[in-house]
């Protein structure tokens, strides 16, 4: 029940003063310099060589009209023709594969170094949404970007046949080619009075877009839920609903775009009657020729292609940029340079084989808190002023009624959700950004409800680290050795989207065994124990205790005795436990109590019992000399 | 048992056929024949009007050249002349072109408003077939797959198809029209040019029948590959924190570049491929209409035809390049959409693992429960492995409550997901009010069996919809009722805009006991006999737990009950316990006697929860032992 509990996050708005669209577009395209100038190249030649064509075409027609100009026989023009044809069909077949290789690599990189960020970067890291509709952002906006990048390479080729087209029939009559350029001109003024409302009506269609892909998310998230309360044909009809508004958005997106080709094609009747009138007198002089007309009626249409061509790359500016802000709320503090910074994808070659990063550390001798502050989304206080110290080795026990603050204290001095004030110190280091700090090998951390991953479960648990021997003690210690026996295929089992073929304590206890495989010096359990029943919850403790035993042993032998705490888990761990389980409790060496975001008993079992009435309710109306009688079974084991 | 996708892959991997295109058109148009005809027409009258320009324009040239042969030039006499405006004159034959042209803009543009209209609302209902299709599939197919899978398959593939379905009828219908008008001009006004460019006509299309399909095995590839990439993505985003605090961020990025690589040989193989098509008719149309030019070339040579006429032919030509690369075009939409065809085919054809029965009711009232011999096993299991459920015979009568005892695994959770049929049993039957559940209505069996458990699953949208799973007709003077019912009152009266509350992602702003009594409530509105309660209170404190006690009291009253505990005072007012070990009945029996029977499990449970202090075991028997 994480998800209810978490502090929404913060409203973020797009960060002011962000570079400019073209500069970022830049940077994301020079990664592969041979590659788009290779790009460039091979549309400049398909884009501009129907200018040629068109002077073949004014030649065959004046020879057969037998004017003057005319020297060389139509069949010469003809095969003229044909040659710049052929050159153009081979440019496009390369062009294609040359711009898919350069697409699919600009795509995946801003994808690459999105996810990256999310996941690596320090400072706390929380989604402006729903996972569902970050993937949006992931696919279109990153597709907005790589459709504009795509009109840069074609743009040289367009404005290079423009420029010669113009230049030609400016040379044959230039009073009409004037005339013609009036409408056109017309057209990019118009187009532009039409880019906000574009912009508009586009952003109101992805919303409803990601409200129905929003929903399809929910709805099969929940989908127990939704066939077990029988009403799937309600959930139906809402999804109709949101659909039914998309398709609203969508038919003004496209009455939209309509209009927009309406304008353009109009211009070039517009323009082609211009000729026709003018011309008419023209020719009727002798100074136009049919192959004049011929050659500016093929031209015509490319020319309001590319006009229509630049207005549609303007909107797309627009939506590039708009791409780009998304894409930073989604990075939060990341900034649009991030997206675009380079990033090595080993397509050729294969990904390398995996090195875990863990730096050297300085072990933990004590981890003190001070004056920990933090406010839900809200604003309202949701950590007020906490302090204490994990002194090496101890076992601290953090509890207190929902919504006391248990697991918010834990993820804030994780770097999980964000502080307000106080300080953490690791042994005398002042600890800056606990996001980037607390991992291994220095901390480990089980959620509230951990999530899995579509892969196999030794993929899952061991996430990098291949030492085989480990991998066994991590999940010995998670108790799930009868688990692994019984699955499917072992630790090979795929376990599904989220982990859905395992039960919800199996689930638990890979994210635990996930944990003890990180072997790091302080283990975070966010209320482990929330789907496990009572016996497999003991035996978990049990094991991490006996580890830590063991370990203290060899440590004081200063050897190196193989099983311990060199192969795995929690050997001589600091543990940080939030639980309101008596398995828990009975073995802290300090338990926190807490209410309302404040610690408000802390010290042993015993002694917060005396002195809180908070802790004796959770207790269960226990009173405190009932502890005096603690069972010797588990507790004495340790 | 699971689903199963008859005979997937050699339908998958054969290419769809022109008729699977021209079923789905048709079930999915019908509906709208009225919209498809007013597209129908304004695409006839547009067609129409594109085929008068070129003849406008051939007259314009014969007559300016008549003109010029006569000599003289435009004057202000010329200009005052009737001839010169009149329709057949140079300058009646300008606005006339002008006239049609804008026409034709006119209709070609409401044709295809109309035409995204039409698409949109067919594809609209295919999204919800494909829905409703989905939430009707049972379990063993949800859990193989995630949901960034099903929005990719739902909406995805869809939205592919919607190309298909707008533009197709437009602009390769339309297109194909145009086309054979283009044709039946030239044959009227020369045989020969008219035989040289159907021939060349009928060779394009035979090119692309034969190439259309090439590149929809590839495109298949191409859209799993998108699947793939952004399942990953939603994977890691959804648990970004499990990820980053244990440092697992530098591998999660490693095991990206696998997916990111089938993306980028998938994608550029499907982009070759398709290219392809639209290459080789690109080709076609460039040998075509060099031999056309060819034709006019030497028939104005001889004086077969007059330059106009030649004119009017190398214009007619140059329109048909845009039919045919639209239609070269929409045949890569096409073969998109043959790919998604062929995946929501796929996803149409998997059928739920549980059959249909005679779709019987059940009574009002409390549930009789009974499983006899059920076995049963998860398909996915491996052949060695025990079944999940074993031999399990149990008798519940209408009202009892059955508390549910055993470890993880031992297939607690499982029985009860039997009782809603999500599964069926291998072998022997379940019952309720006597009835098979296989022969019970799947709606009716849902609506009289109510569950919470500890995952409550929460939609953006408001209190209101979160409440009734978004069905409008549940009054609002009944979810008042209910939440009063609840306890919800308090919570409810805070609320700023009562049931139109949004309630945000993942809830952030209920608490998680309010959250629980959300999911009790929504019970409450099934009013259903039979309650299974799976350890909803497990993530709560203890504290927070007794505000829940009142309410399931009031759920139990009158009705039958199955709750699952993991703590033994769950269970404190069950009329029967069952012990499960390894999917088999370890002990059954009713509660009381159970307690007093020094020798049974439960009593054994209960003594370990107790401790060396008689009087504790009712407040917390925490210490449970399964020996």
């Amino acid at each position: 029940m994480t998800t209810v509990t978490t502090t929404p996050a913060p409203t973020t708005t797009a960060t002011p003063a962000a570079p400019g669209v073209l500069r970022l577009l830049l940077i994301l395209a020079w990664h592969r310099p041979a590659l788009l100038l290779l790009n460039v190249f091979i549309w400049l030649l398909v884009h501009a060589s129907p200018v040629l064509v068109g002077v073949f075409m004014k030649g065959i027609f004046d020879a057969l009209s037998g004017q003057a100009g005319a020297v060389v026989s139509p069949w010469t023009y003809l095969a003229l023709a044909l040659g710049v044809d052929v050159m153009r069909i081979g440019a496009l077949a390369g062009g294609v594969y040359a711009y898919a290789s350069y697409w699919a690599e600009v795509v995946l990189r801003m994808r690459r170094n999105l996810l990256a960020y999310l996941l690596t970067a320090p400072g706390t890291r929380r989604l402006p949404d729903s996972p569902s509709e970050a993937i949006s952002r992931f696919r279109d906006d990153v597709e907005d970007i790589g459709e504009y990048l795509e009109q840069w390479i074609d743009v040289w080729g367009l404005v290079l046949f423009a420029a010669i087209a113009l230049t030609v029939m400016f040379r044959v009559d230039p009073l009409m080619t004037a005339l013609i350029c009036l409408p056109l001109l017309f057209t990019l003024l118009l187009t532009n009075a039409l880019r906000p409302h574009i912009r508009r009506v586009r952003r109101a269609m992805r919303e409803a877009t990601g409200r129905v892909t929003d929903f399809l998310g929910e709805t099969f998230n929940a989908v127990q839920a939704v066939q077990g309360a029988g009403r799937e044909a309600a959930v139906l009809a809402e999804f109709e609903r949101r659909n039914a508004v998309r398709r609203r958005t969508a038919l003004t997106d496209s009455l939209l775009a309509e209009v927009f080709k309406s304008v353009n094609d109009n211009m070039v009747n517009v323009a082609t009657g211009v000729i026709l009138l003018i011309g008419a007198g023209a020719m009727q002089r002798g100074s136009f020729t049919v192959g004049d007309f011929a050659l500016f009626v093929t031209f015509l249409p490319r020319l309001t292609g590319t006009i229509s061509f630049l207005g549609a790359m303007m909107v797309q500016h627009k939506r590039t940029s708009v791409a780009f802000e998304r894409l930073s709320a989604l990075l939060h503090d990341g900034g649009p340079e991030t997206v675009v910074a380079g990033a090595e994808l080993h397509l050729r070659d294969g990904p390398p084989p995996f090195v875990d990063p863990r730096p050297a550390i300085e072990p933990l001798r004590s981890l003190r808190v001070e004056g920990l502050c933090a406010r839900h989304g809200d604003g309202a206080l949701a950590l007020d002023d906490v302090s204490f110290e994990l002194p090496r080795g101890s076992f601290t026990v953090v509890t207190g009624r929902v919504g006391s603050g248990k697991s918010t204290l834990v993820r804030v001095l994780m770097g999980l959700a964000p502080r307000e004030a106080g300080a953490v110190w690791w042994n005398d280091t002042l600890v800056e950004d606990p996001a980037s700090w607390f991992l291994p090998p220095r901390s480990a951390y089980t959620s509230q409800v951990p999530r899995l991953f579509s892969d196999t479960l030794r993929e899952n648990v061991a996430m990098g680290r291949a030492d085989p021997l480990h991998l066994r003690r991590a999940i010995e210690l998670a108790v799930m050795e009868r688990d692994v026996a019984v699955l499917h295929r072992g630790l090979e089992t795929e376990v599904g989207s989220r982990g859905v073929r395992l039960s919800g304590g199996q689930v638990q206890r890979s994210a635990a065994a996930r944990m003890f495989m990180r072997e790091a010096e302080l283990l975070v359990f966010d209320d482990l124990s929330s789907a496990l029943d009572v016996e497999t919850e003991r035996q978990l403790w049990e094991g991490v205790f006996a580890q830590r035993r063991a370990l203290a042993g060899a440590a004081g032998d200063g050897s190196e005795r193989a099983g311990a705490g060199t192969v795995a888990g929690c050997g001589g761990a600091t543990c940080l436990v939030v639980s309101h389980r008596r398995a828990a409790l009975e073995r802290a060496d300090q338990v926190l109590v807490m209410e309302a975001g404040r610690i408000v008993a802390s010290g042993s079992l015993r002694a917060v019992l005396a002195a809180s009435d908070a802790l004796r309710e959770l207790w269960g109306e226990a009173r405190g000399e009932a502890l005096e009688a603690r069972p010797g079974g588990p507790t004495s084991a340790c | 048992m699971t689903t199963t996708a008859a005979s997937a892959s050699p339908a998958a991997a054969r290419a769809p056929t022109l008729q699977r295109y021209g079923r789905m058109l048709g079930r999915y148009l019908r509906p709208q024949w009225r919209a498809a005809s007013a597209l129908a027409l304004l695409l006839l009258g547009s067609i129409a009007l594109q085929l008068l320009v070129p003849q406008i324009l051939r007259r314009f040239i014969d007559a300016a050249s008549v003109s010029a042969v006569s000599g003289g030039g435009i004057d202000a006499a010329m200009l005052a002349d009737p001839v010169w405006w009149a329709p057949g004159g140079l300058a009646g034959l300008a606005l006339l072109f002008l006239a049609v042209a804008l026409v034709t803009q006119l209709l070609g543009a409401g044709a295809t408003y109309a035409g995204a209209a039409v698409g949109w609302t067919a594809t609209n209902a295919l999204r919800s077939d494909l829905a409703r299709h989905c939430l009707g599939l049972d379990l063993g197919f949800h859990k193989t797959r995630s949901a960034g899978e099903m929005i990719e398959r739902i909406d995805g593939d869809v939205t592919a198809l919607s190309d298909f379905f707008a533009q197709f009828s437009v602009r390769v219908l339309g297109g194909m029209l145009l086309l054979v008008g283009i044709l039946t001009v030239l044959w009227f006004e020369n045989v020969w040019i008219g035989a040289a460019l159907t021939v060349f006509t009928l060779l394009e299309l035979a090119v692309l029948a034969r190439t259309r399909a090439i590149a929809v095995p590839a495109t298949t590839l191409e859209r799993e590959a998108n699947a793939k990439l952004f399942g990953f993505i939603e994977e890691r985003l959804a648990g970004i924190e499990d990820v980053r605090a244990n440092g697992g961020g530098p591998h999660a990025l490693q095991r990206f570049l696998v997916p990111v690589r089938t993306f980028f040989f998938d994608t550029r193989r499907a982009w070759m491929l398709r290219s392809v098509v639209w290459l080789s008719s690109y080709g076609l149309f460039v040998l075509g209409s060099l031999v056309t030019l060819g034709a006019s070339i030497q028939l104005v040579t001889i004086g077969a035809i007059t330059l106009g006429t030649g004119y009017m032919v190398f214009q007619y030509m140059v329109m048909l390049q845009a039919p045919i690369e639209q239609i070269t075009q929409q045949m890569q939409h096409l073969q998109r959409a043959g790919a998604s065809i062929g995946r929501v085919d796929e996803l149409m054809r998997t059928e739920s693992a549980l059959p249909v029965g005679a779709g019987r009711s059940l009574p009002g009232g409390p549930l009789d429960v009974r499983f006899e011999g059920v076995r049963f096993r998860y398909a996915d299991a491996a052949p060695g492995t025990p079944p999940i459920l074993d031999d399990i015979d149990l008798r519940l009568a209408p009202g009892r409550v059955l508390g549910l005892l055993g470890r993880t695994g031992s297939g607690k959770t499982t029985l009860t997901r039997l009782l809603f049929r999500f599964y069926d049993p291998d072998e022997g039957t379940v019952r309720l009010a006597g009835v098979p559940t296989t022969d019970i209505a799947l709606d009716d069996l849902r609506a009289r069996v109510g569950m919470v458990t500890q995952d409550v699953q929460l939609f953006q949208a408001s209190v209101r919809e979160n409440l009734s799973f978004f069905d409008r007709t549940i009054s609002d003077e009944r979810l008042l009722a209910v939440l009063h019912e609840v306890g919800l009152g308090a919570w409810f009266s805070h609320l700023p805009e009562g049931l139109d509350t949004f309630v945000k992602a993942g809830g952030g702003n209920l608490s998680a006991g309010e959250a629980q009594l959300l999911a009790f409530a929504r019970v409450f509105l099934e009013d259903p006999g039979l309650v299974i309660l799976d350890e909803p209170s497990s993530r709560l404190d203890p504290v927070t737990e007794r505000h829940l006690e009142r309410c399931v009291e009031r759920l139990l009253r009158g009705r039958t009950a199955i709750i699952i505990a993991h703590r033994l005072e769950t269970i404190e007012r069950a009329d029967e316990v069952m012990v499960l070990d390894a999917g088999r009945v370890a002990e059954h029996g009713p509660r009381e006697r159970l307690a007093a029977d020094p020798g049974s499990r439960y009593a054994r449970l209960l003594a370990a929860g107790r401790g060396s202090d008689g009087e504790r075991h009712r407040t917390h028997p925490d210490l449970m032992e399964l020996a």
